[in-house]
């Protein structure tokens, strides 16, 4: 009685393939949601700074602080507009019409001149770490310019550094974010395709029809997890030739690798989904629960932007337990590096482990329903 | 206010709130959340492996690779490994330094010292940390290993970072979190609290009841409104006691700037449920309307950078205008004409989405 058998799986999934199909927007969403997303913020994301708004307030006012200034304006990294004062400058960080300040004293010039070293200052303003970074590296860099242009300073060089970017010669966004991108929508998706299915069956009262059959917890689940699973992967699949064809995202790896992972990763998180379901029975509950979970934690915590090697120790063994973590660095590596299945070994294992525990987790928890 | 409303909107409530599990998942997970990513996020980027070929006449070499691991940033790469390209690949290291034949330190001597680096650059963000981050430890190092002092530049620039000179990421993160754990508690629940009507059937129970369209509207979202600024005391004190946030602004005008924001995402919760039959649609246009807005609203990706035309999508996102207010309030002390340009943005697109959603319900209603 209590063995899994296929047939009784494969009615659910055909029963859950009808209800699929008789909701056109839910087809639709799964299906495009992840194209248009990754081609929205494929065009949207760029960390390279430019154009900082920069207020400039010159008291000076002589031909080597304009020449000064001309520096900051040709260097592509900022947009000039002049404040009247000091305050001025101030007050435009304040009101937000400035992300930086450039003060320049009156006697820039002579302190040039004379050959003390002529003195500025930049306000930075730190309300946005993300850009902070940045500023103070490109003021950094017209530093130099700027003494060399208006000082007839050339620093004596003795070493270089030869920087070497492997696997993304040229710093290109796009390819750093779109297989992450890919990860996070992914991920939120899957689990709200499958969070509300069994607290609706349980709301709407054919869950106690479901019961009376001979179907075991086990195959409810797969049968509800696989026609999903199969939308899923279409849709990554749509994602990939976007990618590839759209954007110029190089794929070096195997494409075989690429797709048993992000095919365990989908009934990881379909079935976490599910899991959901079954313990909360409720839709509006679930769908709470699915946000809080899917939404937040994948975007933050799994090494999609906000790197997990710079959380404190606890919080990256934490970050373990979230299967997108996994299949972050399984599709970041497939994509640029061109890793093997051997070396991704260690993730494939987790995100292997993180789908048992669901899946099993959720047939446990369906099974208590069942004998009360 | 008329009775019917009063009852309306306590019902809404009780039902709401009756299940205890949605008690804790409006009032103590968005604590739990913020504590949490306050605490893990860091935008600095940190533990970066570093590996140095050198032998032991390269002194020079190996007092950089030491320096550097001393400091914050980098921690020694795992492998034994003598290729340089095979550490990174193998995912053992984040970054090597190779020295020119002969090693570094003879280089030097010659005049002319060439250090390469490799980065991994499957990371961007890291990859660009490393290098500057290098620049700077070899610098200080030949400063004092070799007693070389560069010349000082003629053009000197004083620094300083404003409203937050440590650059305490809390500082930074915690109002951006606040913000994205306001949206989905309040736009998702105000969504849904129509469209499971309209599942269940009770809706048409409700139409037939003697109260007004404007009532079962109002009586629909006012809960949530409720509901989202009972919520926001709590989180703030989180944010200023457990995280340091400073609060600098007046709390008045914050009150303000969080009641334009939560009306503005329980009338869009009001107007996307007019369009979902179930809570399956709810919950994935919640999704499609959740995620976008987080990612426009300037907390991962500067909005600046974007391209103009993308720009334009993140000023009609509600959120960027939020978290705009929250740290230009919290960390600036609030500049009026800012403050007050864009709470009356938040409003407007308030108004906008209730009169939308009035007529919509019109329809539907019909």
């Amino acid at each position: 009685m209590n063995v899994f058998v296929w047939r009784r799986a494969a009615a659910i999934s055909h029963k859950e393939v009808f209800h699929i199909l008789r909701d056109p927007f839910t087809l639709a969403t799964a299906l495009a949601l992840p194209v248009f997303m990754v081609i929205i913020f494929g065009i949207a994301i760029e960390f390279n700074v430019k154009n900082v708004a920069l207020a400039v307030s010159d008291s000076d006012r002589t031909q080597s602080s304009r020449r000064l200034l001309d520096t900051f304006g040709s260097s592509g990294y900022f947009l000039l507009h002049s404040a009247a004062s000091p305050e001025e400058a101030m007050s435009d960080v304040t009101e937000e019409r400035a992300r930086a300040a450039l003060i320049i004293p009156p006697r820039f010039e002579m302190d040039l001149f004379a050959g003390r070293s002529a003195q500025a200052q930049i306000l930075v303003d730190g309300s946005d770490n993300s850009t902070v970074g940045p500023v103070l590296g490109y003021v950094g860099t017209i530093q130099g310019i700027a003494s060399q242009r208006i000082g007839n300073f050339t620093p004596p060089n003795i070493y270089e550094l030869r920087t070497r970017f492997l696997f993304n010669p040229e710093l290109n966004s796009r390819w750093f974010v779109i297989p992450g991108l890919t990860v996070v929508v992914m991920a939120i998706l899957a689990i709200l395709l499958t969070a509300l299915t069994v607290a609706r069956e349980w709301e709407n009262g054919s869950m106690e029809l479901l019961l009376s059959t001979p179907v075991q917890p086990l195959e409810i689940i797969i049968g509800k997890v696989a026609p999903y699973g199969v939308l899923g992967v279409i849709a990554v699949a749509f994602v990939y030739v976007i990618a590839r064809t759209v954007f110029g995202v190089p794929f070096v790896g195997n494409l075989a690798v690429f797709g048993l992972g992000c095919l365990i990763f989908l009934l990881t998180y379909l079935a976490m989904g599910i899991l959901i379901s079954v313990v909360t029975r409720k839709q509006v509950v679930a769908m709470q629960v699915a946000m809080t979970v899917g939404m937040l934690p994948t975007q933050l915590l799994s090494g999609f932007i906000f790197p997990i090697e710079s959380m404190p120790v606890f919080f990256q063994y934490l970050t373990m337990i979230l299967p997108a973590r996994w299949f972050m660095s399984i599709a970041r590596d497939t994509f640029l590096k061109g890793s093997s299945f051997i070396e991704l070994g260690g993730a494939f294992l987790a995100l292997s482990l993180c789908c048992v525990l669901m899946i099993f987790l959720a047939s446990r928890r369906f099974k208590r329903d069942l004998e009360p | 206010m008329n009775r019917t409303l009063l009852g309306f909107i306590k019902k809404e409530l009780v039902q709401t709130l009756r299940d205890p599990r949605m008690r804790v998942l409006l009032f103590v997970v968005p604590v739990i959340q913020l504590t949490l990513f306050g605490v893990a996020i860091s935008t600095e980027v940190k533990n970066i492996r570093l590996a140095a070929v050198f032998d032991s006449r390269d002194t020079v070499l190996r007092d950089i690779y030491e320096r550097s691991i001393a400091g914050r940033w980098f921690i020694p790469a795992r492998g034994q490994e003598q290729d340089p390209y095979k550490l990174i690949e193998s995912d053992k290291a984040d970054a090597v330094l190779v020295p020119p034949p002969g090693g570094f330190t003879r280089a030097l001597g010659r005049g002319h010292a060439p250090l390469q680096l490799l980065v991994n650059a499957t990371n961007v963000l890291q990859a660009q940390s490393v290098e500057a981050y290098l620049q700077n430890i070899i610098q200080q190092t030949l400063r004092d290993d070799l007693k070389f002092t560069q010349p000082l530049p003629p053009i000197q620039f004083t620094t300083r970072v404003l409203f937050n000179p440590d650059l305490n990421t809390a500082v930074f993160m915690v109002p951006g979190t606040l913000c994205m754990i306001m949206i989905i508690t309040t736009m998702v629940m105000a969504n849904i609290a129509i469209v499971r009507e309209k599942e269940m059937g009770t809706f048409e129970m409700l139409i037939s009841a003697p109260v007004s369209r404007s009532e079962i509207i109002y009586g629909k979202t006012i809960p949530y409104v409720i509901l989202g600024m009972s919520n926001f005391p709590l989180i703030l004190a989180v944010a200023v006691f457990i995280f340091q946030v400073p609060m600098r602004g007046s709390l008045l005008v914050l009150f303000l700037a969080v009641f334009a924001f939560v009306c503005t995402a329980v009338a869009l919760g009001t107007l996307i449920s007019t369009y979902c039959k179930n809570q399956q649609q709810a919950s994935l246009a919640g999704f499609l309307f959740i995620f976008p807005m987080i990612m426009f609203s300037g907390l991962m990706f500067p909005v600046e950078n974007m391209p103009t035309a993308i720009q334009w999508i993140a000023y009609f996102d509600p959120l960027t205008h939020y978290m705009g207010l929250l740290r230009n309030i919290m960390l600036k002390g609030g500049g009026a004409s800012y403050v007050m340009t864009h709470i009356a943005i938040l409003a407007l697109m308030a108004v906008v989405t209730v009169i939308a959603s009035f007529r919509r319900f019109h329809t539907t209603l019909q």
